[in-house]
C-alpha cells in the first residue's frame, strides 16, 4: 500500500486548491502523558470562546500530543481520552476502528496523514450505557509557521450511550502559514448518540482539510455544529455520515468567510438503512473577497428522510458564494427535499432598525446574528453558551465592529 | 418643537409628498388624516429620515436644530421615534432582544408596566414580527415606540388591521404618551381610534400629497365620514 499511497500523495485532490505537501515541515510526533499547559496556550483558546482550559482533555499543539485533563472524572465513567497511537498500542480494539471510516487511499492528505502523522489525534471510547455528564473537549492548534499538523481522531460511542465532544482548532495571532489535515473517524452505537461541535479559526495563510466519515449504528443519533468564523488560506471538507436504520442526523454549519479564502464546506448522508432521517443546515456569510462553496448531498439508499436548507448572506461585492445542494433517491419512498437561497440583508429590515436607534453597522450586525441564528437547543449550555458566543463575534466582525 | 417647512419628498423619481408645512408642540397630539396613497406615510417617512425617501426641498427642524438630512439613527437619539406602519418580520432576531437593547440605550425604566399595558409579555421570545396577529404587530411596535421614551411620536396607521381590543389597547398607549409629555403625530386612514383619544390638539388632512386643510376634529371629521375624503377636500377647494 505505500507504494500506492507515495504515488497518490503525487495528485491532486479532487476537490479544492491543491496544496504543495512539501512546503511545510514536519517534526517528530512526541506524545506528553501530562497535560503540560503552555502559558501561549492559556492565551490562545479564548479565541475558540473557551477561556477554561483545565477542560481540555486532549491538546495538540503541532506535533506535540498532551492528554490527562480530567482523565479522573471522565476515567469514573469508563471514558477513555487518549492520543490514538497510545490506543493502538493499549486497545486491540482501537487497531478494528482505525482507518476503516476513511481510507488513507482516498486523496494525497488522507494518505500523507497514514505515512507521515504518527497516528496523533484524540482516541476517545465511551463504554456502553454510559451518559456522560460533561463535555469532552479538545484542540488542536499550530504555533508555528509553516508546520503541517495530522491528527487522527477517531470516536466511539458505544451502544446506548451518549456524549458530547467539543474540539477546537486554530492557530495564534501571529502564526501565518500552515496546514491541518485532520482524519476522523467517529463511530456511534446503536441506540448511542454523539453531539459533536468543532469550531475552527485559522489565519489567512493556513490551509484545512479534514477528512471525516461517520457511521451511525441502528437507532443511533448523530448531531454536528461545525463553525468557521477566521479567515483562511483554504479549507476543504465534506464529511460522510452513514445512517443504519432508524438512525437520524443533523448537521449544521455557519460559516464565516473572510479575507481572500475559499471555504469549500459540505456535508453528505447517506441514508443506509431504513426509516433513516437526516437534516443538513448551512449559514454562509461571505465577506472581503472570500470564496464560499456550500455543499450539502443527501443520498437515500432506503426508504427515509432527508432535508437540506442551506442560506447564503453575501456582504461584500467582491465575495462570491456558490451553493450546491443535492438530493439524490435510490429507493422509492424515500423523501427529500432542498431548500437554498443567497441574498443580502434588506434594505427594509436594516432601514427599520436604524429607525429604532441603531448605527448602520450595529443594525447589520443585528441582522447578520439573526441569519446566522441556528437551533442549538438540545445542546449542552456549556456548548450552548459557547457557540453563541462565537456566533456573537462573527456578527460584530463581518461588518466591522 | 417641530418645524416642517416647504417639505418636498420623492420616493423614486416620483414626488409624493408636495410642499408641506407643519408645526407641532411640545405635548400637542396631531393628527394627519387622508385616503390611502396620499403621502401620510412618506412624511413620516421623511420626519425619521428613512433611505428609502428622499426631500427634495424644504426643511425641518426639531428643538430647532436642522435635522433635514441627518440619518434616522440620529434623530432617534435626539428623541424621534417612528410606529411603523407594516414592520418587518426579522428571522432569528428575538423581540425581546430588541427590548433589551433598546432599554440599555433609552435608559427606560418602567418598560414592565407599559409591556403589561400593551400585553407583549407572551411575544419576547418570538423572533421579530415573525407570525405576529395585526393586533400583535401593532402593539409589539408601538411598545418600541414607548420604550424610546420620545419627544415627539410618529405613529403611522396604529389602529389599522386590528381588532376592538386591541384598537383600545393602542389607545389607552397613545393617550399614555401624551400624559407622559410626548409630542405625537398620527396618521390614519380609518378615524376609528380618534374616538378613544383622550385629546386631538390638530387635525390635518392630506391629500395626493399636501395638507389641505388644518383644524380641529370636531370641524373635520363629521365631514369626512359624510363626504367622504375626496368630497371634502372638493369642498375645501370650492370654499
Amino acid at each position: 500500500m505505500r507504494d500506492n499511497l507515495l504515488e497518490i500523495i503525487k495528485k491532486s485532490a479532487p476537490i479544492g486548491p491543491d496544496i504543495d505537501l512539501s512546503k511545510y515541515e514536519l517534526g517528530e510526533p512526541r506524545i506528553h502523558s501530562s497535560l503540560n499547559i503552555i502559558e501561549e496556550f492559556n492565551n490562545i483558546t479564548s479565541k475558540l470562546g473557551i477561556e477554561d482550559t483545565s477542560k481540555f482533555s486532549y491538546i495538540q499543539i503541532n506535533e506535540n500530543a498532551m492528554y490527562e485533563a480530567l482523565k479522573n472524572v471522565l476515567g469514573n465513567y469508563g471514558v477513555k481520552v487518549v492520543p490514538l497511537k497510545k490506543a493502538l498500542e493499549e486497545f486491540t480494539y482501537a487497531k478494528d476502528l482505525t482507518w476503516r471510516l476513511v481510507s488513507p487511499e482516498t486523496d494525497k492528505y488522507t494518505a500523507a496523514t497514514y505515512l507521515y502523522g504518527g497516528e496523533l489525534g484524540y482516541f476517545i471510547y465511551v463504554p456502553p450505557h454510559t451518559k456522560v455528564p460533561i463535555p469532552i473537549y479538545s484542540c488542536l492548534a499550530i504555533t508555528s509557521n509553516k508546520k503541517v499538523q495530522f491528527a487522527h481522531n477517531v470516536v466511539y460511542v458505544d451502544e446506548g450511550s451518549e456524549a458530547q465532544v467539543i474540539t477546537g482548532c486554530l492557530v495564534p495571532h501571529g502564526v501565518k502559514e500552515g496546514l491541518h489535515i485532520g482524519i476522523s473517524e467517529f463511530y456511534v452505537g446503536g441506540n448511542a448518540k454523539l453531539t459533536f461541535a468543532m469550531i475552527h479559526s485559522w489565519a489567512e495563510g493556513v490551509h484545512v482539510r479534514p477528512r471525516t466519515t461517520v457511521n451511525v449504528a441502528p437507532g443511533g443519533e448523530y448531531v454536528s455544529y461545525y463553525v468557521i468564523y477566521s479567515p483562511v488560506a483554504s479549507l476543504q471538507t465534506f464529511p460522510t455520515t452513514i445512517l443504519g436504520s432508524n438512525s437520524k442526523t443533523s448537521s449544521t454549519s455557519v460559516i464565516a468567510g473572510s479575507g481572500s479564502g475559499v471555504y469549500d464546506v459540505g456535508s453528505r448522508v447517506l441514508l443506509s438503512g431504513d426509516d433513516s432521517s437526516a437534516e443538513i443546515i448551512s449559514k454562509v456569510v461571505a465577506t472581503d473577497s472570500s470564496e464560499i462553496y456550500a455543499r450539502s448531498d443527501i443520498i437515500a439508499e432506503s426508504v427515509g428522510r432527508g432535508h437540506v436548507e442551506c442560506l447564503g448572506l453575501l456582504l461584500s461585492p467582491n465575495s462570491k458564494i456558490s451553493s450546491i445542494p443535492s438530493i439524490t433517491s435510490k429507493k422509492p419512498g424515500a423523501i427529500l427535499s432542498h431548500e437554498a437561497a443567497i441574498g443580502v440583508i434588506a434594505e427594509e429590515e436594516l432601514e427599520y432598525l436604524m429607525s429604532k436607534g441603531f448605527r448602520e453597522d450595529e443594525a447589520k450586525s443585528v441582522l447578520v446574528r439573526g441569519f446566522i441564528d441556528v437551533d442549538l437547543r438540545g445542546l449542552p449550555p456549556a456548548i450552548k453558551y459557547e457557540i453563541e458566543k462565537i456566533l456573537d463575534t462573527i456578527a460584530r466582525s463581518v461588518v466591522g465592529i | 418643537m417641530l418645524k416642517v417647512a416647504d417639505l418636498e419628498v420623492c420616493v423614486g423619481s416620483k414626488k409624493i409628498v408636495k410642499n408641506v408645512n407643519l408645526s407641532v408642540g411640545h405635548n400637542e397630539l396631531h393628527v394627519i388624516i387622508g385616503p390611502n396613497g396620499s403621502g401620510k406615510s412618506t412624511l413620516l417617512s421623511a420626519l425619521m429620515g428613512l433611505p428609502r425617501v428622499k426631500i427634495c426641498s424644504g426643511s425641518i427642524l426639531f428643538n430647532n436644530v436642522d435635522i433635514t438630512y441627518i440619518p434616522p439613527y440620529e434623530r432617534a437619539k435626539l428623541g424621534i421615534a417612528l410606529a411603523h406602519q407594516n414592520p418587518p418580520s426579522i428571522r432569528g432576531v428575538k423581540f425581546s432582544e430588541i427590548v433589551k437593547n433598546m432599554i440599555k440605550r433609552c435608559g427606560c425604566s418602567d418598560f414592565t408596566i407599559m409591556s403589561k399595558m400593551l400585553r407583549v409579555d407572551d411575544l419576547m421570545n418570538r423572533d421579530l414580527f415573525v407570525g405576529f396577529s395585526g393586533g400583535e404587530r401593532k402593539r409589539a411596535e408601538l411598545y418600541l415606540v414607548m420604550l424610546q421614551n420620545p419627544k415627539l411620536a410618529l405613529l403611522d396607521e396604529p389602529d389599522s388591521g386590528v381588532d376592538v381590543e386591541s384598537l383600545n389597547i393602542i389607545a389607552n398607549a397613545i393617550n399614555s404618551l401624551v400624559r407622559r409629555g410626548s409630542s405625537v403625530i398620527l396618521v390614519t386612514h380609518s378615524g376609528s381610534i380618534l374616538s378613544r383619544l383622550e385629546r386631538v390638539d390638530r387635525v390635518h388632512l392630506m391629500f395626493d400629497g399636501s395638507i389641505v386643510y388644518s383644524g380641529i376634529v370636531d370641524e373635520i371629521i363629521p365631514l369626512v365620514f359624510k363626504y367622504g375624503f375626496k368630497g371634502v377636500v372638493e369642498r375645501i377647494r370650492k370654499s
